[in-house]
C-alpha cells in the first residue's frame, strides 16, 4: 500500500486546507479540540530549562508523532497562499495576507527569502513553469518520491520522533534522518545528501542540530525557493515544556545565494490519542492491543508511487 | 610431552563451554535485561547474490547458500516462474529500480543497515532505499485489516529467552528474495529468529512459508557482523533517485 493514495489526499487537502484558510482565517484553534487541522498564528516558544520527562540518558523526551500546524509545501512566505498561478481556482488564495499564517522566514522581518538577484530570477523561472512543467527540471523532485529534504521535509506530512541513546531518530514520510548526539565529526565535505548530515546536541529545551552535506537538490516548496549544496543550517528544535508543542527555527546562511543568513520558522504540535488521524499531519492507525487500550502506530512509510500531477509529465524511465 | 598435550587438549576441551558462556554473558543488554541489538550490522556472505549454493558466475561470486537443505522447495509452476525470473534477473531484480528490498532480503543485502532498540520496538533503518523497518515488542498483534500488503511486511516480535521472535505477515509481491531470481507471493509469512552470539555477532535465521509458492516452509540462516570502523555511520543511498539526478543540477549564477 505504501503511499499509493497520497497524492489524492495531499490534492485534497490542499484544496481543503486553502479552502479552510478562508473560512476560518480568524477562527482561533479551539483548545482541547481534536483536529491541529490549520492555524493561522506561530505560538511562540522561549529557549530555556527543560522540566519535562527525560530519557535514561538524560535527554529530553520528544518522542511521537508530530506534524507542523500551518500548511504544506505549496508556498513557503505564504504558506496558506497556494501555489501562485495556480490553475485550479479554488486553489487560489483569497482575501487579506494578514488573515493567512505568516511567511515561514522569520528573519529578515519583510519575510522575504534574501536572494541575490539571479537566484531569485532562478526561483521565479522555477515557479513560473511549476503548473505546466516542460521541462523535467520544472517537476519538483518531491513528486518523484525524492527526500523533501531539510527543512522542507517538515512541511509535507506528519513525522514520528524516536531517541536511543547518541541518537535521535527523524522518520519521515519520504525517508528518515539520524541525529548524531555523539559528537562525531561530519561526514567529508564531498559526500551531498539529499536529508544532508546532522550532528545534533541538547541544550536545555533545545535540539541543536549543526546540518551539513546537502545536496541542495530538493528546493523549499512549489514556489521554487532554494540553496546552493554551500549552504550551512543550524536548526534549533525549541520544545514547550508542556510537551505538546515545538518551533523549529532553523538558521539557514550560504553567501552563493543569499544577501545575508536568514532564518526559517516552522510550529509543529504533537499527535495525542484525543487526535483524530487524518492521514496527513497525522498518518497513524490504532494498533491491534489486546487489552482494549488505544495505542497509535505508523505503517511503513515508502513512496515510489507518488508521480501525481505535479510529476507524472516526468515519469522516470524503471518507472512504468 | 604426549601427556602434557593430551593434558592441555583436556583442559581446553572443558573450558570452551565455558569461554562460550562467557561470550554469551558479555551481550549488551538494554536496563530492561534484554540482549541490545542497537548497532549498525551487516553480512559478508553472498546470500543476496543467490540463497542457494552456487559456483561463480559473471554475476555472482561463488556461494555455499544459507538455505538449510541447500534446495528452496518451490511448487512445480512457481519454479518455472523463479527460472523466468532468474533469466531476466539483469533487468527485472526490484533492486535495480532501487525499491525497497523487503524481508528478509534487506538483512542479508551486502549494504549496511542500523538497529535502532526501545522496549517497546526493534527499529531498522537500511542504508539502501528508504525503508524502515518496525519490529513492534509492546505486546500487539498484526492488524486486524488483513488488506494490508507492505514492502517489508508488519513485524510483531517477542522474546524467547535471549532470541528475539518476529512473526512478518501482510507482504506484498514487489519484492524477490535475491539477485537469481528467488521470490515469493504475498502470502509470504516469515518467522525470524534474531540472537547475539557475542557482543559483534548477530545470528539471524528465518523461516519462509508461502503455500502459493513453496512446497513446505524452509529455513535460511545467516552472521551479521557488527561495523566497528571509527566514526562508521549510515550514508543515505536513496538511488531511485539517481534515474532523475541529472535534471537537479544545483541552480548557479
Amino acid at each position: 500500500m505504501g503511499q499509493r493514495n497520497s497524492f489524492t489526499r495531499d490534492v485534497l487537502l490542499l484544496v481543503a486546507s486553502v479552502v479552510a484558510s478562508q473560512a476560518h482565517a480568524q477562527q482561533a484553534q479551539q483548545p482541547g479540540g481534536n483536529t491541529i487541522y490549520i492555524e493561522t498564528k506561530v505560538t511562540p516558544i522561549a529557549s530555556g530549562k527543560w522540566t519535562g520527562a527525560r530519557l535514561r540518558d538524560g535527554q529530553p523526551d520528544v518522542q511521537g508523532f508530530w506534524s507542523n500546524t500551518i500548511a504544506n509545501h505549496s508556498n513557503w512566505t505564504d504558506p496558506q497562499g497556494g501555489v501562485p498561478g495556480d490553475p485550479n481556482p479554488r486553489a487560489r488564495a483569497k482575501g487579506p495576507r494578514e488573515e493567512r499564517a505568516p511567511s515561514r522566514v522569520s528573519d529578515p522581518p519583510d519575510g522575504e527569502v534574501p536572494f541575490q538577484p539571479w537566484a531569485r530570477a532562478k526561483q521565479q523561472e522555477f515557479l513560473a513553469n511549476f503548473h505546466n512543467p516542460t521541462r523535467p527540471e520544472y517537476v519538483e523532485p518531491l513528486a518523484r518520491c525524492a527526500p523533501a529534504g531539510v527543512p522542507k521535509t517538515f512541511t509535507w506530512h506528519g513525522f514520528e520522533i524516536r531517541q536511543y541513546p547518541q541518537y535521535a531518530l527523524l522518520m519521515f514520510d519520504s525517508g528518515w534522518r539520524i541525529i548524531h548526539l555523539d559528537g562525531k565529526p561530519h561526514l567529508p565535505d564531498s559526500i551531498k545528501l539529499w536529508n544532508a548530515d546532522s550532528r545534533g546536541h541538547w541544550e536545555g529545551n533545545t535540539l541543536v542540530v549543526d546540518v551539513t552535506n546537502n545536496n541542495a537538490k530538493a528546493r523549499l516548496g512549489r514556489t521554487g525557493e532554494f540553496f546552493s549544496d554551500n549552504v550551512h543550517i543550524e536548526e534549533r528544535y525549541v520544545f514547550d515544556n508542556n510537551g505538546q508543542r515545538f518551533n523549529y527555527v532553523a538558521t539557514i546562511t550560504d553567501p552563493t545565494v543569499f544577501t545575508r543568513p536568514w532564518t526559517a520558522t516552522i510550529p509543529v504540535r504533537r499527535y495525542t490519542e484525543k487526535d483524530t488521524p487524518d492521514g496527513w499531519h497525522y498518518e497513524v492507525t490504532a494498533a491491534n492491543t489486546t487489552n482494549g487500550a488505544l495505542l497509535h502506530e505508523k505503517y511503513e512509510r515508502i513512496c515510489i508511487e507518488n508521480n501525481g500531477p505535479f510529476g507524472q509529465v516526468a515519469v522516470t524511465p524503471t518507472r512504468k | 610431552m604426549r601427556t602434557m598435550s593430551a593434558r592441555w587438549a583436556t583442559l581446553l576441551v572443558l573450558l570452551l563451554p565455558l569461554a562460550h558462556a562467557m561470550a554469551k554473558d558479555r551481550i549488551p543488554r538494554l536496563p530492561s535485561g534484554k540482549p541490545d541489538f542497537s548497532g549498525i550490522w551487516q553480512t559478508t556472505s553472498a546470500a543476496d547474490f543467490d540463497l542457494e549454493p552456487h559456483s561463480a558466475r559473471k554475476d555472482a561470486p561463488p556461494g555455499p547458500g544459507i538455505v538449510a537443505g541447500n534446495v528452496i522447495p518451490y511448487l512445480p509452476a512457481a519454479l518455472e516462474q523463479k527460472q523466468r525470473n532468474f533469466e531476466h534477473g539483469d533487468v527485472e531484480d526490484p533492486r535495480l529500480k532501487c525499491w525497497t528490498l523487503g524481508t528478509p532480503r534487506g538483512i542479508y543485502y551486502p549494504e549496511p543497515f542500523q538497529v535502532f532498540q526501545r522496549d517497546r520496538d526493534v527499529t531498522l533503518v537500511f542504508q539502501f532505499g528508504q525503508s524502515v523497518r518496525t519490529i513492534h515488542t509492546n505486546g500487539t498483534l498484526h492488524p486486524q485489516a488483513t488488506d494490508n500488503e507492505f514492502y517489508l511486511g508488519d513485524s510483531r516480535g517477542h522474546w524467547e529467552g535471549d532470541t528475539l521472535v518476529v512473526d512478518v505477515t501482510d507482504f506484498n509481491e514487489e519484492t524477490w528474495l535475491d539477485r537469481a531470481g528467488n521470490f515469493h507471493s504475498p502470502q509470504l509469512h516469515v518467522v525470524e529468529r534474531w540472537s547475539l552470539l557475542d557482543p559483534d555477532t548477530l545470528q539471524y535465521r528465518a523461516t519462509l512459508e508461502d503455500p502459493n509458492v513453496f512446497s513446505r516452509p524452509w529455513d535460511i540462516e545467516v552472521i551479521l557482523n557488527r561495523h566497528r570502523e571509527p566514526n562508521f555511520q549510515l550514508i543515505e543511498n536513496y538511488c531511485f533517485t539517481l534515474d532523475f539526478d541529472q535534471y537537479y543540477p544545483v541552480p548557479k549564477q
